[in-house]
């Protein structure tokens, strides 16, 4: 195996639930508002059954490959040459989704603080960063997200508990007006964030011995549906029907926080927030590439592929989209069913060709 | 070249390499003393329809130097009002920023005052500025002028730095209505279609110019459609559950002289029924008093006086709210009260196929006001004071 690091189920945890929820926070209750209105906070909920059933075909397969990732079972279920082709798709789908991650985070810091920077400049400092984490192994990638998410978690509750004041609680009603169909529309798009855990899948086989895999990914589901919901609450109760117009609810609503005249202008910590999430975020959609790569290619080493990937990343980032119209566009209409492709079908396939082939040769055997 | 050859250091080096080339150039680099404070906005329109914005600008000057008196001499108001045309907001500001020396930062306005004028051609198209720039917060206290917003900023206060610091006071002490861009943007969103803003008045006496917030601008379908006073304001207050601060001064029946209240807390409920297709709206008020001064030979301790002066304070709010929805329910058929909201939310059904005759239904909605007051305790004093203990008055 050309990774020789061991994570803890903890470690996987935190590694996965700011990969969800670092892009979420900030969009999540625009992207939901716009169809379930006063019902979004629902949408989490319905979502997060896909996070779960995400995590159980990824743990299943890994039950049957205990000692490989997605892309060498791949291989070995669906034969060479097919197999390559699906490593290259799943390949392709990080490394763009990557590139929409870290230009969603340019746009962010561009558009909301340092207008007259270069979005190369942001990018690619991101990507570098990102870039040494991925470089230093997974080992590394797990405990710099043991010290950062504890700060993104507190910075978080920071925020909510500060906005408690400013929160109408009227604005939850009508509690399913229009029945349940708005809430599951509003789902569609954060089905597909649930679905990134997917990744999981990645991080399963350098899990230590004596770890609960299952446990924990189902764990890290949770607690990601609670923080998306309290989101949703928070950007509902504060907004109302005003919430999907604004781009970034969650940094408005930061902004809008003001306690006995001094602690106020407190954007920054949304800004730390977002940063710190990102950055997890996409060192782990790098990391899932880099060494997805590595293992398609047969190398013996996936580090001297670390910076040209993350060059590769900066340009596809800035091909994405030529600007936040279209890139929100695209995420938030074709990219679900992109991605659901990627992320659901494909595993759900191999996981069947797997079963009957297991249940084909049983029935040989006796 | 040996010392290349370790690959750590190799990365390093390259690392040093890089970063001086990044600190050649700060795109975003501001610093406070290139910035103008901008701590007011007031918007009015021109004769020829352009729009004037003024704004209240933190004079560097006059700041940090207040106790010197060297300082404050040179250094004269510690803001200064300085205006600008054009046809939007943005295009008016960068006119005004032809007028100043430093970059115009909005990140610390506290209010924006919406001059009559622009007003009467709607609010709505002119909001969006405060919630698309991104250095305004949504948290600037809106208010209505009832002549030119720039007035309103040049008016130097006795107490405060500003007159921005002034009016966010006062909006904050909810002596009227306390509107922020974030609240105003909702009302103008929402299913009553109708807006209020509290209104700011210029106060000349004799010892100068002081601000004051007193009555109330309603709004419907973004056109200016009249005027409440303070009194009516107050009740407006108690309908949407906003009132914090108040005072009633009662004259008992059969006396002469006057007893003072202090409302400690109170809570409105909007409680919407449809019965038979009758829409119909219960005002419920529950609210506690304390006696803050008794001009009366009443002794405040005594039960059955307490129980007649709680209805009679009852009374007094019922006719307070009976006098704001005989004027904006009934005169103005604006929504203010937020009755749109409390119908949606109990009645989504029956809602959404009456939402586009609501400014029909509105003025027929059937109002029961219910008042439950609560006189807490009798102050520091039990019986009037100054009086004989046998010349006290039983009711």
């Amino acid at each position: 195996m050309i990774e020789k690091g061991k994570i803890s189920g903890l470690q996987m945890a935190i590694l996965l639930y700011p990969t969800i929820v670092a892009t979420a926070e900030l969009v999540l209750p625009a992207i939901t508002g716009e169809v379930a209105k006063q019902d979004m906070w629902l949408s989490p909920i319905w979502a997060s059954f896909f996070g779960y059933l995400s995590v159980l075909i990824a743990y299943r397969l890994h039950s049957y490959y205990p000692k490989e990732t997605l892309l060498q079972y791949s291989e070995t279920i669906a034969g060479k040459i097919p197999g390559k082709l699906i490593g290259c798709g799943i390949l392709f789908f990080l490394l763009h989704t990557n590139g929409m991650n870290l230009r969603d985070f340019g746009e962010f810091v561009n558009g909301n603080f340092l207008e007259q920077t270069p979005l190369t400049v942001t990018i690619a400092s991101m990507a570098f960063v990102c870039a040494l984490a991925v470089r230093g192994g997974l080992e590394v990638m797990a405990r710099s997200s043991q010290i950062f998410v504890p700060v993104f978690i507190l910075l978080f509750m920071f925020i909510v508990v500060l906005l408690i004041p400013a929160l109408n609680p009227g604005n939850i009603a009508p509690v399913l007006g229009e029945g349940l169909t708005p809430s599951i529309k509003g789902a569609l798009v954060p089905t597909q964030w649930f679905n990134e855990l997917f990744l999981i899948s990645f991080l399963l086989p350098y899990l230590g011995e004596n770890e609960n895999g299952l446990k924990w990914g189902m764990i890290t589901t949770t607690l990601i549906m609670i923080t998306l919901v309290i989101t949703n609450l928070l950007a509902l109760l504060l907004f109302g029907d005003i919430t999907s117009s604004f781009t970034y609810p969650i940094m408005d609503a930061a902004r809008y926080i003001s306690v006995a005249d001094f602690l106020q202008h407190v954007e920054a910590v949304e800004m730390a927030i977002w940063v710190t999430g990102m950055f997890i975020k996409i060192s782990v959609f790098y990391y899932a590439a880099v060494i997805g790569l590595a293992q398609l290619l047969n190398l013996s080493d996936y580090r001297p592929i670390v910076f040209p990937i993350g060059l590769l990343l900066i340009s596809i980032s800035m091909w994405a989209a030529p600007n936040l119209q279209k890139l929100t566009h695209f995420s938030s209409t074709t990219w679900p069913f992109y991605a659901l492709l990627f992320q659901m079908i494909i595993p759900i396939l191999l996981l069947l060709a797997v079963i009957t082939r297991k249940k084909f040769s049983k029935t040989q055997l006796s | 070249m040996k010392l290349l050859q370790n690959k750590g250091k190799q990365l390093l080096t390259i690392t040093l390499c890089v970063i001086p080339i990044f600190l050649s150039g700060c795109w975003d680099r501001s610093e406070v003393n290139d910035l103008a404070l901008i701590v007011g906005m007031g918007l009015d329109r021109t004769d020829e329809g352009d729009i004037e914005l003024s704004a209240q600008i933190v004079n560097p000057k006059a700041m940090g130097g207040q106790g010197s008196s060297e300082n404050s001499q040179s250094g004269g108001q510690p803001v200064t009002v300085k205006t600008g045309t054009g046809k939007t907001i943005f295009d008016a500001r960068s006119k005004l920023q032809e007028k100043v020396s430093r970059r115009l930062f909005e990140g610390h306005n506290r209010i924006v005052v919406i001059g009559k004028a622009l007003a009467e051609r709607g609010i709505r198209q002119h909001i969006d500025f405060f919630a698309r720039f991104p250095n305004p917060r949504l948290r600037a206290n809106v208010f209505f002028a009832d002549g030119k917003a720039s007035e309103i900023l040049k008016i130097m206060p006795n107490f405060e730095q500003d007159s921005a610091e002034v009016a966010r006071e006062l909006a904050e002490l909810r002596i009227g209505m306390k509107v922020t861009t974030k609240d105003l943007l909702q009302q103008l969103a929402s299913e009553s279609g109708a807006t209020a803003l509290p209104r700011i008045l210029v106060d000349k006496s004799d010892s100068g110019e002081e601000l004051r917030v007193n009555g109330t601008a309603v709004f419907k379908h973004n056109q200016l459609i009249g005027q409440i006073d303070d009194a009516l304001t107050r009740g407006l207050l108690w309908v949407t559950d906003e009132i914090e601060t108040a005072s009633v001064t009662l004259q008992p029946k059969d006396a002469k002289d006057y007893i003072s209240f202090k409302l400690l807390r109170s809570s409105t409920e909007l409680i919407p029924t449809i019965k038979n297709g009758k829409w119909k709206m219960t005002i419920t008020i529950t609210s506690e008093d304390d006696v803050v001064e008794n001009e009366t030979k009443l002794d405040m301790m005594d039960p059955k006086i307490i129980d007649k002066l709680q209805k009679q304070l009852n009374k007094r709010i019922r006719k307070r709210i009976k006098m704001v929805l005989d004027d904006v329910q009934e005169g103005m058929e604006a929504d203010v009260f937020g009755f749109a909201d409390a119908f949606h939310r109990k009645y989504p059904k029956q809602w959404k196929k009456a939402e586009d005759k609501w400014d029909e239904t509105f003025p027929e909605i059937e109002v029961a006001i219910k008042s439950d007051v609560k006189i807490r305790r009798p102050g520091r004093s039990g019986g009037p004071q100054g009086v004989p203990q046998d010349k006290e008055a039983t009711e």
